[in-house]
């Protein structure tokens, strides 16, 4: 193979490299949007903007968007196992943890501490602006050696 | 579950998407075939034409007063992990010594290592302490100690590999393995017996082939263009050191270890084991261990399975390559493309590890001044924080599929240099190259899949 040879197929493999990465990404808010509406499952809760549409405003949801992710706390352990909160950045998150005992819940990257006792929940609202995974903890059952994982925040980039 | 390590970072990376994951993919095979039709038909790694930094440059930064500084910092920099590690808060995220040992030193000087050359046997602790002992040893004595003992040669790099293997069991197997208290007794431990080790072998010696870091931390210098040379400082071809890795015994189970702990540490949050880890876990605690005890042993048998799987599949490859012809024994083969996995292994540490260094890096600037936990203020930065908006995951994304596929290419790059180098017909190094390739592929696709496994 000569070296024009070599050089061309060169450039044709970066042509289709470039090609395919272009037809391959989703545009925004189109395909991303409704892949990720129906990849959720039904016992994940989708945070939605209170009462304001998002930012593209165009995004359109199939079922009810309950507002206020709700995490309730028995004897140290969460009913029903670890909460996922789905999020889009920009969303307004709630988040409230119900407590059966005196607790301190901690979001982390967000770094959003709230206290939390029997009748007075944690309650936790913010502006989803950092993306990421990032783990919600209680720091009760961390001090007595529990797992203290009780959700996680998933924010995906608009 | 019991919270194993990790409690470090309470933050983790969203997986690639289902699209940029399956045009990485496509990106491997297209990347792989074109090279095998455009790249050299002769080797040209094989000799790493070296030359000093111009007007004096590369003698002043291997100088006898650079060289006295680096390592007095990297002394003090032990001292400090190993007091705020037995006398600071026991909080891991409020010390300095976890952050500094899982995130600065081990994870941060392996970019420096790469882009600077061999940064740590610069700043390497031990080293310095071992050689100013020998320097006041030698005064004291009036002339040569003894000689050190000859290194075995059988014995390898495989010191490197029990120290690299304990080190991960720590991070991602021991539950307590983040605690300050717990890495500065281990600290001192590793201290005492490398210690031991240069009394015995002699400084270099046992830096060069024992001593776990400075061999991983070497391995990853040889693809920097920077190469220090009996004290001159200067620049070679990147990659060109790779192929002067010399394949003593233990080289590839050390690039196996080196590998397969990132893997285990990407799987260990994936479906496939989070699925299976807490029978395993409970079948353990029906034979009477306790729940951590249980939880552990499992884990310590997932990461020597993600070991023994990388290893397994390399000695498959070689196995492959051998069957081609060219009489050359499966050891032998195992040995003469081992450099290929180091780029590999560098794709692995830096597309896992990426926004760890970049995140929880920052925290290094209030740990500094707050060493202890305990409200200190050295350096007027206790305040400061992690700014978790330094980069989103779009770009996240790229950088790991980027650093992915060009570990690929440099990893096919030196396969194919050396199989030129090795096989006197050159249709016998293309074929035994399918092989190479099919390796190759096969572990860059499993980089791949582990970026997509992430925790959502």
């Amino acid at each position: 193979m000569s070296r024009n040879q070599r050089i061309a197929l060169v450039v044709a493999a970066l042509v289709v490299a470039v090609v395919a990465f272009a037809v391959a990404q989703p545009g925004d808010g189109d395909g991303g949007g409704e892949e990720r509406a129906a990849q959720t499952a039904p016992a994940e809760t989708r945070t939605e903007p209170g009462g304001r549409t998002t930012p593209t405003g165009t995004q359109p949801r199939g079922r009810p968007q309950p507002e206020i992710t709700r995490i309730r706390l028995r004897g140290g352990t969460v009913i029903g196992g670890p909460k996922r909160i789905r999020a889009t950045t920009g969303d307004t998150v709630r988040i409230v943890v119900n407590a059966d005992a005196r607790d301190e819940i901690h979001l982390h990257g967000y770094d959003l501490y709230e206290n939390a006792a029997p009748g007075r929940p944690a309650r936790f609202v913010f502006r989803a602006d950092i993306e990421g995974v990032f783990e919600v903890e209680s720091h009760v059952a961390e001090d007595a050696g529990k797992d203290p994982l009780i959700g996680r925040l998933v924010v995906e980039p608009a | 579950m019991i919270p194993l390590a990790h409690g470090l970072v309470g933050r983790a990376d969203l997986p690639i998407p289902e699209w940029l994951f399956g045009w990485a993919a496509a990106m491997v095979l297209v990347v792989s075939f074109v090279a095998l039709a455009v790249l050299w038909p002769d080797p040209r790694l094989q000799r790493e034409g070296w030359r000093p930094l111009p007007r004096g440059i590369g003698r002043l930064l291997a100088s006898r007063p650079v060289e006295v500084a680096c390592g007095a910092i990297g002394v003090l920099l032990l001292a400090v992990v190993v007091y705020s590690g037995l006398r600071g808060t026991q909080s891991s995220t409020a010390n300095f010594a976890p952050t500094f040992i899982y995130v600065i030193f081990w994870v941060g000087l392996v970019p420096a290592s790469v882009l600077l050359g061999d940064v740590f046997k610069a700043f390497n602790p031990w080293r310095a302490i071992g050689r100013a002992v020998g320097w006041v040893a030698r005064g004291a004595a009036r002339g040569e100690l003894p000689a050190p003992l000859a290194y075995p040669r059988r014995l390898g790099r495989w010191p490197a590999v029990a120290g690299i293997f304990a080190f991960a069991a720590m991070e991602l197997v021991a539950s307590n393995g983040d605690r300050p208290e717990n890495l500065a007794i281990a600290t001192l431990v590793y201290s005492a017996l490398t210690f031991v080790a240069m009394a015995l072998y002699g400084v270099e010696t046992w830096v060069e082939r024992g001593e776990a870091f400075s061999v991983y931390f070497n391995l990853f210098a040889r693809l920097s263009p920077i190469e220090t040379r009996d004290g001159v400082v200067g620049l070679r071809k990147p990659l060109a050191g790779l192929p002067t890795v010399e394949p003593l015994p233990g080289t590839v189970p050390l690039l196996a270890v080196m590998i397969g702990s990132v893997t285990f540490d990407g799987a260990a949050e994936a479906p496939i084991w989070t699925g299976i880890a807490p029978d395993i876990a409970r079948l353990f605690e029906d034979l009477g261990l306790s729940p951590q005890g249980a939880l552990e042993l499992t884990f310590l048998l997932g990461l020597i399975a993600a070991i023994l799987i990388v290893y397994a599949f390399y000695r498959l490859g070689v196995v492959g390559a051998r069957s081609v012809g060219g009489g050359f024994s499966v050891d032998r083969l195992a040995g003469a493309f081992v450099h290929t996995l180091v780029p590999i292994a560098l794709a692995y540490v830096a597309a896992h590890y990426f926004t760890l260094l970049l995140f929880q890096g920052q925290a290094i600037s209030f740990l500094a001044s707050d060493p202890l936990g305990d409200g200190a203020d050295l350096f007027g930065t206790a305040d400061s924080q992690i700014d978790y908006g330094l980069i989103g995951a779009n770009a996240t994304w790229y950088w790991q599929v980027g650093f992915v596929v060009t570990g690929h290419v440099a990893a096919l790059t030196l396969a194919h240099d050396r199989a030129l180098a090795i096989y006197d017909d050159a249709g016998l190094a293309v074929r035994s190259q399918y092989w190479m390739l099919a390796v190759m592929v096969g572990f860059t696709s499993l980089a791949l899949w582990l970026l997509s496994q992430a925790n959502v």
